[in-house]
């Protein structure tokens, strides 16, 4: 063999090593992409399901009042019944500001109750919150307060 | 002489994988919910509870209970308790179907002296806790409850 033809030889070898070496690195790359895409995907749905809580706790078809003022992190049980059969009906729009989720409000004290506010699921999901708060139920009949968890499952794609 | 050039070469792709798995594949996600479920838990839960109404107990909402138990204790509900013992059956009652069955630890106090607390349900926390105080005004000084919530 030619000393010219052993170079050429040399070369290719080194050629090939260095695309090998080029394609380790480009998919660790991607996979180091992938794996930061899908953490600011996790964050963003955390954000998302932190903001739709909040819609849900300052929700004026069931938030308490008295005299025109708003009270804070209650619910008025009346308000609730009648917003079950609102939101059913206009699920559309509740879709909007909700998305697909299960709020629900359960009454731990005096007497243990159960009303399903909205539910919007999916099996298609890629992640699941679960955020439980404290709320206070409020009886305008009575004018008594109970104590009550308002839970609200997000799910996102 | 090339194999030196090799070796230098070979440490420097070392050097800046291991920089890359510890700066960006190890990178968890930054939880932001658990700022806000933790805050909104500890403040809401003493909230609601002081507002609650007792059902055995003239319909007197937990505040006024405690107000009665930090004082003259002359409140006798329904089942024969008394202000101090009613209010920690019913705290027993809405702590074990919410923070237990969440498995979150707490420490439930209410006191006007910290060293000899009226009230005392959970678990001191041994690290991180969200804390929430709320004062209760009775005639001779001011009273406190406070609930930590633990992690």
């Amino acid at each position: 063999m030619k000393k010219a033809q052993i170079q050429i030889g040399e070369t290719i070898a080194v050629l090939f090593v260095f695309f090998i070496l080029i394609i380790i690195g480009f998919v660790f790359y991607v996979n180091v992409i992938k794996s930061n895409i899908d953490i600011e995907k996790e964050e963003l749905s955390q954000l998302r399901s932190v903001g739709i809580s909040q819609r849900i706790m300052f929700l004026p078809e069931v938030q308490c009042s008295e005299d025109n003022i708003i009270i804070d992190n209650c619910i008025d049980i009346l308000k609730l019944e009648y917003a079950q059969s609102v939101m059913k009906e206009n699920e559309i729009y509740y879709y909007d500001l909700l998305e697909f989720s299960d709020v629900s409000v359960l009454q731990v004290y005096p007497d243990e109750a159960k009303w399903s506010l909205y539910s919007r699921k999916t099996d298609d999901f890629s992640s699941r919150f679960v955020t439980n708060v404290p709320v206070s139920l409020y009886n305008p009949a009575t004018r008594k307060h109970g104590f009550g968890i308002l839970t609200i499952e997000t799910l996102f794609k | 002489m090339e194999i030196l050039g090799l070796a230098i070469v070979i440490v420097l792709i070392l050097v800046a994988t291991i920089f890359v798995v510890r700066f960006l594949v190890l990178k968890s996600p930054t939880d932001y919910r658990k700022g806000f479920v933790s805050s909104e838990l500890a403040s809401n839960m003493l909230n609601t509870f002081l507002k609650t109404a007792a059902k055995d107990c003239s319909q007197l909402t937990i505040t006024e209970l405690l107000q009665d138990c930090s004082q003259a204790r002359s409140i006798t509900c329904d089942n024969e308790d008394d202000s101090c013992k009613h209010t920690e059956s019913i705290a027993k009652n809405v702590f074990t179907q919410t923070l237990d069955k969440w498995n979150m630890q707490y420490e439930f106090l209410a006191y006007t002296d910290p060293k000899s607390p009226l009230i005392k349900l959970g678990k001191p926390c041994r690290a991180e806790k969200r804390s929430k105080i709320f004062p209760i005004p009775i005639t001779t000084a001011t009273m406190y409850t406070k609930l930590d919530i633990c992690g």
